[in-house]
């Protein structure tokens, strides 16, 4: 009998300890990347609790599976993601434990943000012998802009899907963004005049959106596939396209080593440009406006070290 | 009447000269005009022919509005008009079905171990081939070299309805130990609820129960070659079984899981149980439990704490009449340290399991433990495992694990191997009657879906002879592979 007592006990201790999780009204919203924990927060303003499952210095291919998501996934009422297989390692492990119909795939809970653009390199044959592919495009469409525009109109129709009531206020913080958006965008595309037609290597394929907004041309990556180590082999070849081509700027995002583009940088005399893919990537960047401020910023200091940014 | 003559002459004349200028008239004047009809004839045949050409190269051609004639508001709705016949065209393209879209998510893993040991397995559990004789927790790999197909495991999964999804492991190993002929087994198959209230997870069919956190990963997800000889005597190698599980996941703001669950048996612990064709008591089942937990220390460190229990308080031998009652409990921590963001991708998993198996079983040599008069002997033995990897960058994995087990079936049933002395509780060269081994390992991962691992055993048997064991281990997994929850690194 005293054994019930203390299990009926244990179990009130337990719900009484999840109550102030229940008692706010506020929507309870989830994203994957940081990035979309910005943006959210900035439309859904006091509405919302936001909160990111990764943050901005790691690999959002390879966040570790912990089991402390499992009770912000269990209660949120948003779950916001990238899509195009970003999070496929990691989120549907999550999901599953997760125990909330809401946000499982395909539920009115699920916001995939990857609908509202079109996404680049689309593999035309799918094997994995060409690396970790992401079948539907590339998914690194928050380094352009107008990803995160397109990230900011799918947050908000996802909130007055969920709450309609509020419909006017998330339209007011939405249209606040995007006019802050343009006028940024306007700014960056005049600071970035000179990166066009600028050479580049990166570690990673994350920056194609990125390079094609400023006329930057990706001539290749130092890993031999995506989401596979580079061979010595593979180096020499990269290193001899570099020269024929003239590249004079690597970029090594946040989350990889800086022994292999220190390497190949000082075979052809080049700078090393560290690019945070993600909001809080770098200190500096606390925001998505920091995030693609200090990218345009940070290349065009690195183009100039080296010799090759343009003219305005 | 002259008068009259000469006005008739004059009628008659002036008939014939008119008559013969108005023939001659109307004979230039119609000259005239046939040569001008002729022409214009001409020249109109000229023109028809021209236009008759023009009209056909025309017809030839594909039939293009000059654009320079139209409007820009009517070009633009043209071409506007050709894009949504293109986008229709498109979009009707993309909806075709196949009756292979609802296939449920498919992965293949191939793991392949070549090994040699210096002695046959003996008391020693552990290469991780699962082969059992006659119930006892261990392999009868024969000592020297070989390779071993150990698994060809299929996983399916699928969502059923909006309620329900399941999943299966289909394992087909051809063991050069085993006659080499490939064995095809369920080892898992599955439904588990969806959308259940208050938090709760309803898991039915063939499974590896929620039993500490290696018994229940299927042999490629291990993070070392072989299972921990700890967990196949004590366990009986992975923690299958056929039943019911209910989980609960509490409403608190950090991960705390509640798991109970009934089924036939507990991994390979009742080899020689009751079959199918015959009715098993309530209490002939097993009973399992478990608590898990986890904190964050910081964005960098974490804490895993779990204990479980297994109760099977009537269990029945089929072969060794008797019945008898098992406990087996464990307590599995683990802690990690993954630096975010350090640019090396470096992390560091210290873990470790200890278990204990109280009851009246003997897990090792099958049945009911009893003394000499054939009473039953209640007895707990401990056993357990810890291991240390650092991930030195995304491909390279050392590790270390240190396992240990008192033989359960000590100091009754051991026979000496030197005297054959029957009862001895040490062995010809004074070693204890437990087991320990020591495994230094290394993984490499050349991509998320390779991985090839080297592991030396070295096992020091108290009830046998010292082995040494090298093992070289090449897995692939082919399709969607993703980590589950359970096979989290």
């Amino acid at each position: 009998m005293n054994r019930i007592r203390l299990l009926l006990l244990s179990v009130g201790l337990l719900c009484a300890l999840a109550l102030p999780a229940w008692a706010d009204e506020k929507i309870r919203i989830v994203t994957t990347l940081p990035d979309l924990a910005d943006i959210a927060g900035q439309i859904a303003g006091d509405a919302a609790t936001v909160e990111s499952l990764a943050r901005g210095v790691e690999d959002p291919h390879g966040v570790p599976i912990k089991p402390s998501f499992i009770p912000k996934l269990n209660r949120a009422h948003l779950l916001i993601l990238m899509g195009l297989e970003y999070e496929q390692s990691w989120l549907p492990a999550l999901i599953d434990e997760a125990r909330n119909p809401t946000i499982r795939k395909g539920a009115a809970g699920y916001l995939d943000c990857s609908v509202k653009i079109t996404p680049k390199d689309v593999p035309g044959t799918l094997s994995r012998s060409e690396g970790d592919l992401h079948p539907s495009g590339n998914p690194h469409y928050n380094l352009d802009p107008e990803g995160g525009r397109a990230i900011a109109w799918a947050i908000f129709e996802g909130l007055a899907r969920h709450d309609p009531a509020r419909a006017p206020q998330f339209e007011a913080n939405l249209n606040a963004f995007l006019a802050q958006l343009d006028a940024k965008m306007r700014e960056w595309d005049r600071l970035s005049r000179p990166l066009k037609g600028l050479k580049v290597v990166s570690y990673h394929r994350d920056l194609v959106y990125f390079a094609d907004r400023y006329g930057m041309e990706i001539v290749g990556e130092i890993e031999m596939k995506p989401g596979i180590e580079p061979t010595g082999r593979h180096l020499i070849d990269l290193v001899g396209r570099m020269k024929a081509q003239g590249v004079k700027v690597v970029i090594r995002e946040p989350h990889f080593s800086e022994k292999a583009p220190n390497q190949i940088a000082a075979h052809v005399g080049a700078q090393v440009v560290t690019l945070p893919i993600m909001v809080g990537g770098a200190p500096a960047v606390k925001t998505y406006f920091d995030l693609m401020d200090y990218n345009v910023r940070a290349m065009l200091k690195a183009a100039q070290a080296a010799g090759v940014a343009g003219n305005e | 009447m002259p008068t009259r003559f000469s006005t008739c002459a004059g009628i008659v004349l002036c008939v014939v000269l008119f008559g013969g200028w108005s023939q001659g008239f109307a004979k230039d004047i119609a000259g005239s005009d046939i040569e001008d009809l002729k022409k214009q004839m001409a020249l109109m045949e000229d023109q028809l022919r021209f236009l008759r050409q023009k009209v056909e190269q025309m017809e030839a051609r594909p039939a293009v509005a000059p654009a320079a004639e139209k409007s820009p508001a009517v070009a633009e709705g043209e071409k506007i008009t050709r894009l949504e016949e293109k986008v229709d065209a498109a979009v009707a393209s993309s909806k075709k079905t196949f009756l292979s879209q609802f296939n449920p998510s498919l992965t293949l893993g191939i793991d392949t171990i070549g090994s040699y040991r210096s002695r046959n397995q003996g008391f020693n559990p552990g290469d991780g081939s699962g082969g059992r004789n006659d119930g006892r927790a261990f392999s009868n790999r024969p000592a020297g070299a070989d390779f071993n197909l150990r698994s060809a495991e299929l996983f399916i999964t699928a969502d059923v309805d909006p309620f329900t999804r399941a999943y299966a492991v289909l394992n087909a190993s051809a063991d050069a130990a085993g006659n080499d002929e490939a064995r095809l087994a369920v080892e898992e198959a599955a439904m588990v609820t969806t959308r259940l209230p208050y938090n709760l997870t309803v898991r039915g069919g063939r499974f590896f129960a929620d039993f500490g956190t290696l018994a229940h990963r299927h042999d490629p997800e291990l993070p070392f070659v072989d299972r921990p000889p700890s967990l196949d005597a004590f366990v009986g190698g992975e923690s299958q079984t056929n039943g019911v599980e209910v989980s609960w996941l509490a409403p608190t703001p950090f991960y705390l899981k509640l798991t109970g669950a009934v089924g036939n048996k507990l991994g390979g612990e009742t080899p020689n149980g009751v079959p199918a064709s015959q009715s098993r008591p309530i209490k002939g089942l097993t009973y399992l439990g478990r608590l898990l937990t986890y904190f964050d220390i910081n964005d960098d460190h974490n804490v895993e704490l779990g204990a479980s229990v297994a109760e099977t308080p009537n269990a029945e031998d089929r072969t060794n009449i008797g019945r008898f009652e098992r406990r087996l409990v464990g307590v599995d921590v683990k802690y990690r340290w993954f630096p975010l963001g350090s640019g090396l991708r470096q992390s560091l998993t210290v873990a470790g399991e200890v278990l204990h198996d109280l009851g009246e079983a003997d897990p090792v040599n099958g049945g009911r433990r009893v003394n000499a008069l054939g009473s039953s002997v209640r007895q707990g033995a401990w056993g357990g495992y810890a291991y240390a990897e650092y991930r030195l960058s995304k491909a390279w994995r050392p590790g270390f694990r240190f396992d240990y087990f008192q033989l359960q079936s000590e100091p009754l049933l051991v026979t000496n191997p030197g005297t054959g002395q029957f009862g001895s509780t040490r062995n010809a060269v004074g070693h204890r009657t437990d087991n320990r081994t020591w495994s230094p390992y290394l993984s490499w991962y050349p991509s998320e879906f390779q991985r090839l691992r080297f592991q030396y055993n070295r096992a020091d048997r108290g009830n046998a002879n010292d082995v040494n064991e090298f093992f070289l281990q090449w897995t692939v997994f082919l399709g969607n592979h993703g980590h589950g929850f359970f096979e989290r690194d």
